[in-house]
């Protein structure tokens, strides 16, 4: 399956920065979520955001791709700097011609899958290469029935996604976003809308996705999940980066005693 | 009992079938081409404005926003009678003021004759009539159906429209691609209320003019004294507007079939009560 997209892992060099997030803040009104976060993606790498909710993890995956746009800050993808302008809202992606090739790089897998409803799950995982990448028909659905074989649905491939099991849903939704030959991949907390045994399925396609080298971002609960995929993980608290190193470093050694309680917590 | 039966047995079978099919009544039956064809034009008009009112609504430009919303609010107010009505007259009168200024002297634009000089009148045709009518209905129906489809887009779960702008999608195959798709699962009921409204108010036709089957019914119940126009009879109207009632129900149930079907259509697939088991 390595040679979808072309996906190449070098093992011996140093990788190329994919992200770099430099004095990301995000303002809703007088509420500050993100306070000022700097931050970088390195290709093959994958980053865990953990932290207790409304810390800011889900708006900081939703600032890389501009889902928020965020107050202040930074954003370089590929050493492309995302252009901004001021307007009376505040900061505006200022090309949308380059925004919507950040996007269309960047896929994202939702906690509630959305899928597209009206659409078959074939038809989901073809609509983006077709539509947005302008690829064509027949190679697309080529590669995306060996996509869907890849997660373990290729049998569900002619279904709507209301007929499918929330677990069956998100891996259609990894599909879709495996299809698109994605730079790096954001997953916003995708087991938590599903029960454990629907975990585990989707976990296990997240963690082979890892195997690959692929760049993901995972904003995550699931502390059993962060320390086995990640490569890195980040702790947010507060809108601030409270903590961040390898998943030895943050699950064994924690030094603040807000990711000391925070992991109490969640071993409870 | 005996009566009855005598009675139904001397009746003239033969006569009444002569007299349901005589010319007149062919034409009443032909007429029914200027009613389901106002219905199906004017259907055809009101989804259009309906779809651009909608849209125009949603806008987050402040003045397209204030058109869509003012034709919604101020459309929805007037009566139909009143709009099928004066909307075909203020452009019969728009034309004519144009072809004033082109055709007339100035000597004849000062006069009091109205129009002003030949060359400047209009004489509407059946169909231009037809057309006038069609665009009123569409009109009068597409506010109603602007309100339908904004609140059917405002419908639309915010988690399909958001995957679709974090894959990159324009805002135009946003608005194709998923947006206007979903939309009509929750646009169908309130849009076929709008069709039977509009389906209904076609029978003002005749205030414009058209022989349609009102004007018709009208005409051949009206009582006739005199053999040598037909049959003598007395006020029959009543006989004739029974018909168009049987006429009506018989398309609202025609319609009822046909929006079953399109609702199966669109619902394939989605989440709703109607579509979770389709597909």
């Amino acid at each position: 399956m390595g040679e979808l997209c072309r996906l190449q892992q070098e093992h011996m060099t140093e990788q190329p920065t994919i992200l770099l997030l430099e004095g990301i803040c995000k303002r809703f009104g007088a509420l500050e979520v993100l306070r000022g976060i700097d931050f970088t993606a390195k290709k093959g790498e994958v980053v865990a955001m953990i932290g207790s909710s409304g810390s800011g993890k889900s708006t900081l995956l939703r600032c890389v791709n501009l889902l928020e746009t965020p107050t202040e800050g930074r954003l370089v993808f590929k050493g492309e700097e995302i252009a901004f302008h001021q307007t009376a809202q505040g900061q505006q992606p200022s090309n949308p011609e380059q925004l919507r090739r950040l996007r269309s790089n960047l896929s994202m897998v939702f906690q509630q899958f959305n899928l597209w409803q009206h659409m078959t799950i074939i038809e989901n995982v073809m609509e983006v290469p077709i539509i947005v990448q302008g690829r064509g028909r027949d190679e697309v659905r080529a590669e995306a029935l060996e996509l869907l074989d890849k997660v373990g649905i290729s049998d569900k491939a002619k279904n709507f996604p209301a007929q499918l099991s929330g677990g069956q849903q998100q891996r259609a939704a990894i599909a879709r976003a495996l299809a698109v030959c994605p730079e790096a991949m954001l997953f916003d907390e995708p087991t938590s809308a599903l029960d454990p045994e629907l975990e585990q399925e989707v976990m296990k396609v997240i963690r082979d996705l890892a195997e690959e080298g692929r760049t993901m971002l995972l904003v995550t609960h699931d502390m059993g999940l962060a320390r086995d995929v990640a490569n890195k993980v980040v702790f947010l608290n507060q809108g601030l980066i409270e903590e961040q190193g390898t998943p030895a470093e943050v699950f064994d050694n924690p030094r603040s005693t807000r990711l000391q309680q925070f992991l109490r917590a969640s071993a409870a | 009992m005996e009566t009855f039966f005598g009675s139904a047995l001397d009746y003239d079978y033969v006569g009444a079938w002569a007299y349901i099919t005589n010319g007149k009544h062919l034409g009443w039956y032909a007429s029914v081409r200027w009613t389901l064809g106002a219905a199906i034009l004017g259907a055809g008009f009101a989804l259009f404005f309906g779809l651009a009112g909608a849209m125009m609504k949603r806008s987050r430009n402040m003045l397209i926003e204030a058109i869509g919303s003012g034709y919604v609010v101020m459309v929805r107010g007037v009566p139909d009678v009143l709009f099928l009505i004066s909307f075909p007259l203020a452009f019969e009168v728009g034309i004519e003021t144009l072809l004033a200024y082109t055709q007339c002297t100035l000597e004849e634009r000062a006069g009091v004759l109205w129009p002003p000089c030949v060359g400047a009148q209009w004489a509407l045709s059946d169909i231009e009539y037809f057309l006038m009518a069609s665009v009123s209905l569409g009109l009068v129906y597409g506010a109603f159906c602007a309100n339908v489809i904004y609140g059917a887009l405002c419908a639309v779960p915010h988690g399909q429209i958001e995957s679709a702008i974090a894959y990159g999608m324009t805002p135009r195959q946003i608005l194709y691609r998923v947006h206007l798709p979903q939309m009509w699962v929750y646009a169908l009921p309130g849009l076929s209320n709008v069709w039977l409204l509009l389906l209904k108010a076609t029978s003002l036709l005749s205030l414009l003019q058209i022989a349609d089957i009102v004007q018709w019914a009208e005409r051949l119940g009206a009582p006739n004294y005199f053999s040598f126009a037909g049959l003598v009879h007395g006020d029959w109207r009543w006989r004739y507007y029974l018909v168009l009632f049987v006429f009506y129900i018989l398309m609202t149930m025609v319609s009822e079939w046909g929006f079953s079907k399109l609702t199966r259509r669109v619902s394939r697939g989605m989440a709703t009560q109607g579509g979770g088991d389709a597909g």
